[in-house]
């Protein structure tokens, strides 16, 4: 436990971030324990490891290389956000095409279907079967089949059909 | 000129503008992309494609903070995604060296300081390769490029309590990665 405490003290001592009284403290427990001191040497060799001596150059000519690039950058810039947009409108306008064929199915009333001929009839409290029915009262096939034939002459109401 | 000035112009479309803030950053973002990815082509290539962002972004820079700490983020993030589609060959890399015998203590002597300063510094920068990109990016930004606790803040805008415990999570996670390494022949700890 005290080993982890000075780990994190010993890791802030190399960007000299620690207090008079933290450093005192670091050195007294560092003189008192190996295994702090291995990991200060571990330590301390990755960091120099990672410090470089000298850094590469950019390659020559960085300037001329890039400008060229700048003007179609932002070429591809305008192409890009013009893409991002597109790829956002798609599924935005899917979404409302589907929305709006759903309002147009649940909210519009469907019209109304037009009456068959008895329908008609039954809306109008009129009895369907009325004109069959004198007809097949009449007790004589004569007189049926003149009623059929006048029937047939008479002149047609809207509804196409015989009314007495 | 103002580097204020310049970015102004910039802003403005001047390319002679830009290309003075080129010549003043392009080192230091090169070196950047060089500490992530240790390729000086890819890092070049990296750096060109980073101006290219800055200039794109430049309309929306409202000057809230430094320029070069704008364009050091800008750089970050680039690599970060470069990285983020190479992480698996690096790992790759690193488990390669692992494979490979480690220099006896007697060999080691016989050869010269700087090669084996060589050695090791290749092997401290294949194990960074291997940690999680934020550790990476954090220990880059303060052991390598030497950048200060205040603007790694406002690089990597984080606070100050998490650029300290991320760059000493970071050190941690390399000494472990790199915990083979240091055990050798005769119990000596140096690598």
């Amino acid at each position: 436990m005290r080993c982890k405490k000075f780990e994190r003290l010993l890791l802030r001592s190399f960007d000299e971030l620690l207090k008079e009284e933290e450093k005192n403290e670091l050195k007294k427990h560092l003189e008192s324990c190996v295994h702090c001191q291995i990991k200060r040497e571990q330590y301390q060799s990755i960091l120099d490891a990672l410090k470089e001596k000298d850094f590469p150059e950019p390659k020559p000519y960085f300037w001329e290389r890039l400008q060229p690039k700048l003007t179609g950058g932002k070429k591809y810039d305008a192409w890009s956000i013009w893409k991002q947009w597109a790829l956002r409108a798609i599924p935005a306008s899917m979404l409302l095409v589907i929305l709006f064929t759903a309002a147009i199915i649940l909210f519009i009333p469907p019209q109304s279907e037009e009456l068959s001929e008895s329908g008609d009839l039954l809306l109008r409290n009129l009895d369907p079967l009325q004109e069959t029915s004198i007809l097949l009262e009449e007790e004589k096939l004569e007189d049926k089949n003149m009623m059929l034939i006048f029937t047939a002459m008479e002149e047609k109401n809207s509804t196409g059909r015989y009314l007495p | 000129m103002e580097e204020k000035e310049l970015v102004r112009l910039s802003k403005e479309g001047d390319e002679e503008a830009f290309a003075s803030l080129v010549k003043k950053y392009k080192t230091k973002v090169f070196n950047l992309a060089w500490s992530l990815t240790r390729d000086r082509e890819t890092a070049d290539d990296l750096a060109q494609e980073a101006f290219i962002k800055a200039y794109i972004a430049l309309p929306t820079f409202q000057f809230k903070s430094e320029f070069g700490t704008w364009l050091y983020r800008i750089t970050v993030n680039h690599v970060k995604d470069f990285l983020r589609k190479k992480s698996k060959m690096s790992k790759l890399l690193f488990e390669r060296m692992k494979e490979m015998p480690l220099i006896q203590e007697n060999e080691m002597i016989k050869k010269e300081k700087e090669q084996i300063s060589e050695e090791r510094r290749k092997l401290v920068h294949q194990g960074l390769q291997t940690i999680p990109e934020k550790y990476k990016v954090i220990l880059s930004l303060r052991d390598i490029q030497g950048f200060s606790y205040e603007e790694i803040t406002n690089i990597l805008k984080i606070s100050p309590g998490t650029v300290d415990s991320r760059l000493h999570r970071a050190r941690k996670m390399l000494r472990k990665k790199l915990a083979p390494f240091f055990i050798q022949k005769g119990g000596n700890h140096e690598m």
